[in-house]
C-alpha cells in the first residue's frame, strides 16, 4: 500500500514533531510512506476567508504531487476535509476531474477505517481530554456530532484507549467550536479569543493533564490563549499519543 | 482588517458578565433542544423529510399558491397579494380604515418587521400594539428584537422592571419575571379587549384546506383573533405546505428546535373568520422570495421555518448578540437572509461565522447554512467589499504556496521567524495577539528533516 | 397586470429544477407502549395537568377549582356552569370567566397536546378563562402528531386548535412564567 504524505503549511512549520510521529506510526504499522517534497498548503485559509479562487492553483499542484498514490493521509482533519469537499468543485471549473478527494483521509480515520488498528505498543499514563474539532466532526464524522440524533461513537477515543494507561477525559460542550476558523480568528478576533478561552476553560475543567486532538490548528489556537494567561495545561496531537513508544 | 459586526461584537464582549450570562442561557436553550430531538427516535428521518417537502413546496410555488388561495377564498378569507413591503403595509392600513379600525392587537411577525409595518401604521395614525411579551417590551423600549424567537433575550429583568415602572406603573423596584409578566397579562388584557382589529403572522398555511396555522405559548394571537371582528393574517409566500400529512412533521420539529418543548402551547389553525358577521384576510407576500428561487447556491433559506435553533447552537451569534448584525434577523439565517435582501447594504455580517458547521446540524429544515455563509464570501470580492487585507494576505499566501522553493525557503529556520507570520497573520498580528501568543515555530521544519533523512532515521 | 399575477409569473419565471414530493409513508411515528401514562405524564411535563375521572365529573371539578365562581361550558353534563358560551353574542362579555370546562377530541401523546376543533359559539372561551378543564375520552389518545392529523377533520368549522399545557412565557431572561394571556392552568379530564 502505497500512502503519500500530507503535512499542511503550519504543522510544516509550527508541529513537525506531528509529521515525525505519523510517519513512524505509518511506518510501524507496515504501511509505505512517501513524502512528496513539492507539497505546499491545500487553499483552506484563502478559501475560508472568501478568496476560493486563489485556491485552484493550489488544488491542481495537490492534485499533481498525490494523485498516484493509493492514500493520501494528512494529520490534521480540517485539511482533509477542504481537499475531500471541496477540491472536486474548485477543479471542476478549470475541467478537471479530482482523484485526490476520493483517496484522502484524516490520519485517525485511516488508521481507524483503512487500517483497523486494534492494537498499538505504546503507553501513555496520561489524562487527555479529546477537543473534537468541527470539520473532524461535522465534516469528515470522527465522531457523532452532538446535535444529531445518532448512535454515539468516536474514532479518536476509540483509537486512544488502545494505548496503555491513558485516561480519555472530553469538555462540556462537547464539539463546540475553539474559535480557530482561519482569518476569523483575526477579524472577529474578540469572538475568537472569547470562544477559545472558554474551550480551554471546559478542557481544564476535566482535570486533563494535555488536551489533544486530530487538528494543530485548533490546538494552535487553543495554545495561544494558554501561552498568554500561562495555564497549567500541555497540548499533544492525537498522533503522538498513538505514535508513543515508537 | 474589521467589520461592522466584529467591531459591535467587541462592545457586547466588553461587558463579561453580560456576555457570559447571554451565552449560557442560549447554550441552555440548545441542551433543551437536543433533549427533545434525542427523545424522539425519527429525529434525523423528521429533519429529512422536512427538508424535503419544503424544496418540494418552494419549486412548485405556482401551483401551491394558487391552491392556496382558491381554498382560502372558498373558506370566505379576503385573499391579497403583495409583491413588496410598500404594497404590503398599504394593503394592511387600507383594510383597517375600510372597517374604521383605530387600534390593532398584533402578534408576533417577522415579516411584519421585515416590511416595518408598525411604524407605517403608527405614522397613519393606526395604534399598532404588540402583543407577545418580548415585542411588547420592546416595542415600549423602542428598540428591534434581538433574536426571532426570543426576541427581547438581549434585557435583564432589572431593564424590563424600570421599563415596566415607566409605562405600567408597577411597584418600584419589583422585577421579579413573574410579577412582570402578570402585569403585562393585565395591561394586555385591556388592549385585546378594546381592539378593533387583529393580525397574526403565519407558520404554515396549508395549499389543501386554505387553512392559516399559527403556533404561541402565549395564547396572543388567539386572545387578539377571537375578540376583534377582523383577522388579518400576514405571510410570506414560502410558508405553504401542500397539506395536514405534511404539517404534522412541521409541528413536531418547530418548537421541539426552537425553544426544546415538545410543543408550543397553542397550535392554531384558522380556516375562516371568527363569525358570520367578522373577516379574515390574508396577505400573500413576496418582497424579494420569488427571486430567490432563481438562485441554485441560496435557494435552501427560503426553506426556513424561523425557529431560530441555529442562533442558539451559534458560537459566535451567543457571543455577540444579535445586535451586532446588521440586518434585523441576525444569526446563520440572518446573515444569509442580508445577503439576500441587499449584499451591498449587510456584507458585514459574513464574517460573524467560524464555519463550525453546527448550524447545518441543528436545523429542523436542513438548510446549508455555512455552506451559505461560506459561499456569500467567494462573492464578496466582485462585489468589491472583499477586506482588502485579508485579500493580500491571500494573494500573499498564493504566491508562496505555488512556489514550493519560495515556501520552502519560508521554512527555513533563519527566515521562519520573518516570514512565516507574515503570510499566516500578516498585519491581523496585533489582533491575533489581543489575548493570545504567537505560535512558536519549530528549529526546523518537517520537509527540512525529511530531506536530511532526519524523519525515517528516527525511528528508535 | 394584478400583483397576484406578477408574483406568479415571477414565481414561474424564476423556478429552475423542481424537487418531487417525499415518500412520507417510510415514517414511524413514535408509538408508546402505554398512551395514557404517557399521555399525563407529559400533560405534567408541559406544566398542565390530566387525570383519569373516576365519580362525578361535576364533582371532581369543584374539587380541582374550589374558588371558581364564573363557569363557563356548554356541555351538558356539566352542571357547575354559570354561563353558556353558545349563548353569547359579544365574546368580550366572556372576560372575567374563572373556568371554562370545553370538550376535547384527540389526545397525542407524544407532546400533550387536545385537538379541539371548534364546538362552542365564541371560541375566545378556550383562552380568556383564568382556568381550563378539557374533557377527552381517553380512548381518543393517539401516539404523535402524524396520528392526530390523519384523523382529526375540520370540516366547514371556522377553527381548530391544539391546546398543550398553560399559557406561558419566558420573554424575560428565559424565566418562565404561567398564565401570560391564556390560561393559568390546564386540566384533561380522561372520561
Amino acid at each position: 500500500m502505497k500512502v503519500g504524505l500530507f503535512i499542511p503549511c503550519y504543522v510544516n512549520a509550527i508541529y513537525p514533531e506531528v509529521g515525525v510521529a505519523a510517519y513512524k506510526l505509518l511506518d510501524y504499522l507496515g504501511v509505505d510512506v512517501d513524502y512528496p517534497l513539492d507539497q505546499t498548503c491545500c487553499g483552506q485559509p484563502m478559501a475560508n476567508a472568501g478568496f476560493e479562487d486563489k485556491a485552484i492553483p493550489l488544488a491542481q499542484r495537490f492534485e499533481a504531487q498525490f494523485e498516484k498514490y493509493e492514500y493520501v493521509v494528512a494529520p490534521s482533519a480540517s485539511c482533509a476535509a477542504f481537499v475531500k469537499e471541496n477540491y472536486p468543485r474548485l477543479m471542476e471549473k478549470e475541467g478537471h476531474l479530482c482523484q485526490t478527494s476520493g483517496k484522502i483521509y484524516d490520519l485517525c480515520e485511516f488508521l481507524h477505517d483503512i487500517l483497523k488498528v486494534k492494537q498499538l505498543p505504546g503507553k501513555f499514563p496520561h489524562k487527555v481530554s479529546v477537543h473534537n474539532s468541527c470539520h473532524g466532526v461535522r465534516e469528515l464524522h470522527l465522531s457523532s456530532a452532538s446535535e444529531l440524533n445518532i448512535p454515539r461513537y468516536s474514532k479518536i477515543k476509540d483509537l486512544l484507549s488502545l494505548v496503555e494507561g491513558i485516561t480519555v477525559l472530553e469538555p462540556a460542550m462537547l464539539d463546540e467550536c475553539c474559535g480557530f476558523g482561519g482569518m476569523f480568528a483575526v477579524e472577529e478576533h474578540s469572538v475568537s479569543v472569547c470562544m477559545g478561552q472558554d474551550k480551554v476553560r471546559h478542557h481544564m475543567d476535566t482535570g486533563a493533564e494535555y488536551i489533544t486532538g486530530a487538528d494543530s490548528s485548533c490546538l494552535m489556537h487553543m495554545q495561544g490563549i494558554v501561552s498568554r494567561e500561562k495555564l497549567p495545561v500541555k497540548f499533544i496531537h492525537v498522533i503522538e499519543i498513538l505514535a508513543a513508544g515508537l | 482588517m474589521s467589520t461592522k459586526h466584529a467591531e459591535a461584537a467587541n462592545r457586547f464582549i466588553e461587558n463579561k458578565e453580560r456576555e457570559t450570562w447571554h451565552n449560557e442561557t442560549l447554550w441552555f436553550v440548545r441542551e433543551k433542544r437536543d433533549r427533545m430531538a434525542m427523545d424522539v427516535p425519527e429525529w434525523e428521518q423528521l429533519r429529512e423529510l422536512a427538508g424535503k417537502i419544503k424544496m418540494h413546496t418552494i419549486t412548485h410555488l405556482d401551483t401551491y399558491a394558487r391552491q392556496f388561495a382558491e381554498k382560502a377564498e372558498a373558506n370566505g378569507v379576503i385573499v391579497h397579494w403583495a409583491k413588496d413591503a410598500e404594497e404590503h403595509n398599504e394593503i394592511i392600513f387600507k383594510i383597517l380604515t375600510d372597517h374604521g379600525a383605530k387600534k390593532l392587537v398584533k402578534s408576533k411577525s417577522m415579516l411584519a418587521e421585515e416590511c416595518e409595518l408598525n411604524p407605517y401604521l403608527i405614522k397613519r395614525g393606526i395604534d399598532a400594539v404588540e402583543s407577545d411579551l418580548g415585542e411588547r417590551i420592546l416595542q415600549l423600549k423602542n428598540e428591534p428584537p434581538s433574536h426571532i424567537v426570543l426576541p427581547a433575550i438581549h434585557l435583564t429583568r432589572q431593564q424590563v422592571g424600570k421599563l415596566f415602572e415607566e409605562k405600567l406603573h408597577t411597584e418600584k423596584g419589583n422585577s421579579d419575571p413573574t410579577y412582570l409578566t402578570h402585569a403585562a397579562r393585565q395591561h394586555l388584557r385591556n388592549e385585546f379587549l378594546t381592539a378593533d382589529a387583529s393580525m397574526t403572522g403565519c407558520n404554515f398555511a396549508v395549499a389543501d384546506t386554505g387553512e392559516v396555522v399559527v403556533c404561541t405559548n402565549e395564547g396572543n394571537a388567539d386572545m387578539g383573533t377571537s375578540l376583534a371582528k377582523l383577522h388579518i393574517v400576514t405571510m410570506g409566500i414560502e410558508k405553504i405546505v401542500p397539506n395536514h400529512k405534511a404539517l404534522s412533521i412541521y409541528t413536531r420539529l418547530l418548537a421541539r428546535s426552537a425553544t426544546g418543548q415538545p410543543t408550543t402551547t397553542y397550535t392554531s389553525h384558522y380556516r375562516k373568520a371568527r363569525s358570520e358577521d367578522a373577516e379574515m384576510h390574508i396577505v400573500i407576500v413576496d418582497n424579494g422570495r420569488s427571486e430567490i428561487l432563481g438562485n441554485d447556491e441560496h435557494i435552501q433559506a427560503l426553506k426556513c421555518i424561523r425557529c431560530g435553533a441555529c442562533m442558539n447552537t451559534c458560537p459566535v451569534y451567543r457571543r455577540s448578540g444579535g445586535y451586532s448584525y446588521t440586518y434585523f434577523i441576525p444569526g446563520p439565517i440572518g446573515i444569509n437572509l442580508g445577503m439576500l435582501k441587499a449584499p451591498e447594504e449587510y456584507y458585514d455580517n459574513v464574517s460573524a461565522c467560524s464555519l463550525c458547521y453546527s448550524c447545518n446540524n441543528v436545523c429542523p429544515v436542513k438548510i446549508d447554512l455555512a455552506d451559505q455563509i461560506y459561499r456569500w464570501r467567494q462573492n464578496l470580492d466582485l462585489l468589491g467589499r472583499a477586506d482588502k487585507m485579508k485579500k493580500i494576505m491571500s494573494d500573499g499566501m498564493k504566491f508562496l504556496f505555488v512556489h514550493p522553493s519560495l515556501y520552502n525557503a519560508a521554512l527555513n529556520v533563519d527566515t521562519v521567524v520573518n516570514h512565516l507570520p507574515r503570510f499566516m497573520i500578516y498585519n491581523g498580528l496585533n489582533d491575533w495577539g489581543k489575548g493570545r501568543e504567537m505560535p512558536v515555530f519549530a528549529k526546523e521544519s518537517f520537509t527540512s528533516m525529511w530531506k536530511k533523512g532526519k524523519v525515517k532515521k528516527s525511528k528508535k | 397586470m394584478s400583483s397576484k399575477e406578477d408574483i406568479l409569473n415571477s414565481i414561474k419565471r424564476h423556478t429552475r429544477a423542481q424537487y418531487d414530493m417525499p415518500d412520507l409513508d417510510t415514517l414511524e411515528g413514535i408509538q408508546y407502549p402505554d398512551k395514557t401514562q404517557q399521555f399525563i405524564e407529559i400533560s405534567k411535563g408541559v406544566g398542565g395537568d390530566a387525570l383519569l375521572l373516576d365519580g362525578d365529573i361535576n364533582q371532581l371539578i369543584r374539587t380541582l377549582y374550589p374558588e371558581a365562581k364564573t363557569i363557563a361550558s356548554n356541555l351538558p353534563e356539566i352542571t357547575i356552569a354559570t354561563t353558556n358560551p353558545d349563548n353569547v353574542d359579544d365574546p368580550h362579555s366572556l372576560n372575567g370567566t374563572d373556568l371554562a370546562i370545553v370538550e376535547g377530541e384527540i389526545g397525542v401523546a407524544e407532546n400533550g397536546c387536545v385537538w379541539i376543533p371548534q364546538n362552542v359559539k365564541q371560541k375566545v372561551i378556550y383562552f380568556i378563562a383564568e382556568y381550563l378543564v378539557i374533557v377527552l375520552d381517553r380512548n381518543k389518545i393517539v401516539n404523535n402528531m402524524h396520528e392526530a392529523y390523519a384523523k382529526l377533520d375540520l370540516g366547514d368549522k371556522r377553527f381548530g386548535v391544539f391546546i398543550s399545557g398553560p399559557s406561558k412565557t419566558a420573554d424575560i431572561e428565559q424565566a418562565l412564567v404561567v398564565g401570560a394571556h391564556g390560561a393559568r392552568g390546564v386540566t384533561v379530564v380522561l372520561r
